[in-house]
C-alpha cells in the first residue's frame, strides 16, 4: 500500500496525466477519484442519478435489506467463538522480559543478592529509588533500607539492567493493584518478600531469556 | 450429524457429565460464565485447578479453575509462580516437568493480593530513626 502511495503522490506531483487503468482503479479506490491537475478529490462522490442507479437504491429503502443483512451478521456472531478471554480464568500471553512488580532475589543459599552499589537508584529516570547502606555485622555491605516508590516508576526496566548482581529484577506480576497509596510504597522487606515469593517464575523468565543476555 | 452442529448437542451432554451432574455444572455456570470441556492437567497445592483444551484458540484454550475453598471470592492473583507461566503461555511445560525451576528452601508461599483485608502490606522504615529524642534524666 505505500509504494502505491507513493507511486500516487510522484504520479500527482508531476502531474502527469499518462495514469495507467490499475493505478487508476487503485487511486478511485483510495482516493475517491482519480486526479485531475495534480490535486486529488478526497470529498464523498455525488450518488449517481443513472434511472437504474435511483431505481436500485429506492429498492434497497423499502426492502429494508440493510437491517436484514445486519441482523444476519449479529446471528452470525452470536454462534461464533467469543474473541475475548474469560480473564480471572483465561490470562493473556505473557512474554518472559514483561516488567511487572519488582523483586529483590536471593542467592541459592538465601543471602540476599543486593550490595547496595546503588547503580539502580542513580539510573532511575523517575527517582523512585531510595537506597541506604551500612556494614553488616559480618562485615559485608547490604542496604539497611531499599524503597521503591511504585507510584512514582515507570516501570522502564533500567534497574534490572543496571544491577550487577540481577538483585533488583521486574518481575512477572502485575496484579499488584491496591486500594490506597501507601501499600505502593515498597520497602526492602515487601522486595524480598516479593523475591521469595516468585523466585520459581523469575528463574524461569531469566533462564528463557538467557541467550540473549 | 456435524455438518447440522448435533455432536456439540452430545458433546455438551458429556460435559455436563464429567463435570458431575447438572447441578455442579449450573454451579459452574454461575461461577465461571462458562462451561467447557477440558483435560486437567494438574493441580497446585492450594488446590486451584488447572485445564487445557487445544481446541480453543491460543489465548483461550489454558484456563484455571480456583479452588471451591475460595468460593465466588476469586482473583486473579490466587495464581502461584509455578503455574503462572505455564497459564501466561511462556512455556509448555508444566511446573513438574520445567527444569529452569529452581526449588530452594527459602522460597515461599504464595499469598493473594491482600490489599483491603487485615493482611494488606504497609510500608515502615527499615533502618532505624537518625535522630534520638532526648530524654531527660528525672532526679
Amino acid at each position: 500500500m505505500s509504494s502505491t502511495l507513493v507511486k500516487l503522490f510522484t504520479v500527482s506531483r508531476t502531474g502527469a496525466r499518462a495514469i495507467t487503468p490499475a493505478l487508476s482503479l487503485v487511486n478511485q479506490r483510495f482516493a475517491g477519484s482519480a486526479p485531475k491537475d495534480g490535486y486529488i478529490y478526497v470529498n464523498n462522490v455525488d450518488p449517481s442519478m443513472e434511472l437504474s442507479d435511483i431505481t436500485d437504491r429506492a429498492a434497497q429503502t423499502l426492502f429494508v435489506t440493510e437491517i436484514l443483512r445486519g441482523f444476519g451478521v449479529t446471528l452470525g456472531h452470536i454462534f461464533k467463538e467469543p474473541a475475548t478471554i474469560n480473564y480471572p480464568f483465561e490470562k493473556g500471553p505473557l512474554s518472559p522480559r514483561f516488567r511487572g512488580e519488582h523483586a529483590l532475589r536471593r542467592y541459592p543459599s538465601g543471602e540476599e543478592r543486593c550490595i547496595a552499589c546503588k547503580l539502580c537508584e542513580a539510573i532511575c529516570p523517575a527517582q523512585a529509588i531510595t537506597i541506604e547502606a551500612e556494614e553488616r555485622a559480618d562485615g559485608s555491605r547490604r542496604t539497611t533500607r531499599y524503597d521503591i516508590d511504585m507510584t512514582k516508576c515507570i516501570y522502564c526496566g533500567f534497574c534490572q539492567e543496571a544491577c550487577p548482581v540481577d538483585a533488583i529484577v521486574e518481575g512477572p506480576n502485575f496484579e499488584f493493584s491496591t486500594e490506597t497509596h501507601e501499600e505502593l510504597l515498597y520497602n526492602k522487606e515487601k522486595l524480598l518478600n516479593n523475591g521469595d515469593k516468585w523466585e520459581s517464575e523469575i528463574a524461569s523468565n531469566i533462564h528463557a531469556d538467557h541467550l540473549y543476555r | 450429524m456435524s455438518y447440522f452442529g448435533l455432536d456439540r448437542i452430545f458433546k455438551l451432554l458429556q460435559t455436563i457429565k464429567s463435570y458431575g451432574g447438572i447441578r455442579a455444572s449450573l454451579y459452574k455456570i454461575y461461577r465461571m460464565d462458562s462451561l467447557r470441556p477440558g483435560v486437567l492437567v494438574g493441580t497446585d497445592k492450594y488446590g486451584n485447578q488447572y485445564y487445557e483444551n487445544p481446541s480453543y484458540f491460543y489465548g483461550r484454550n489454558r484456563w484455571v479453575e480456583y479452588a471451591p475453598k475460595y468460593g465466588m471470592d476469586y482473583d486473579g492473583s490466587q495464581v502461584p509462580a509455578e503455574w503462572f507461566g505455564w497459564l501466561h503461555y511462556k512455556t509448555d511445560f508444566l511446573p513438574s516437568q520445567d527444569p529452569s525451576r529452581p526449588n530452594y528452601k527459602w522460597m515461599a508461599d504464595h499469598t493473594e493480593n491482600l490489599s483491603g483485608t487485615p493482611g494488606q502490606y504497609m510500608p515502615y522504615s527499615t533502618n532505624r530513626p537518625k535522630i534520638q529524642a532526648w530524654v531527660p534524666l528525672s532526679k
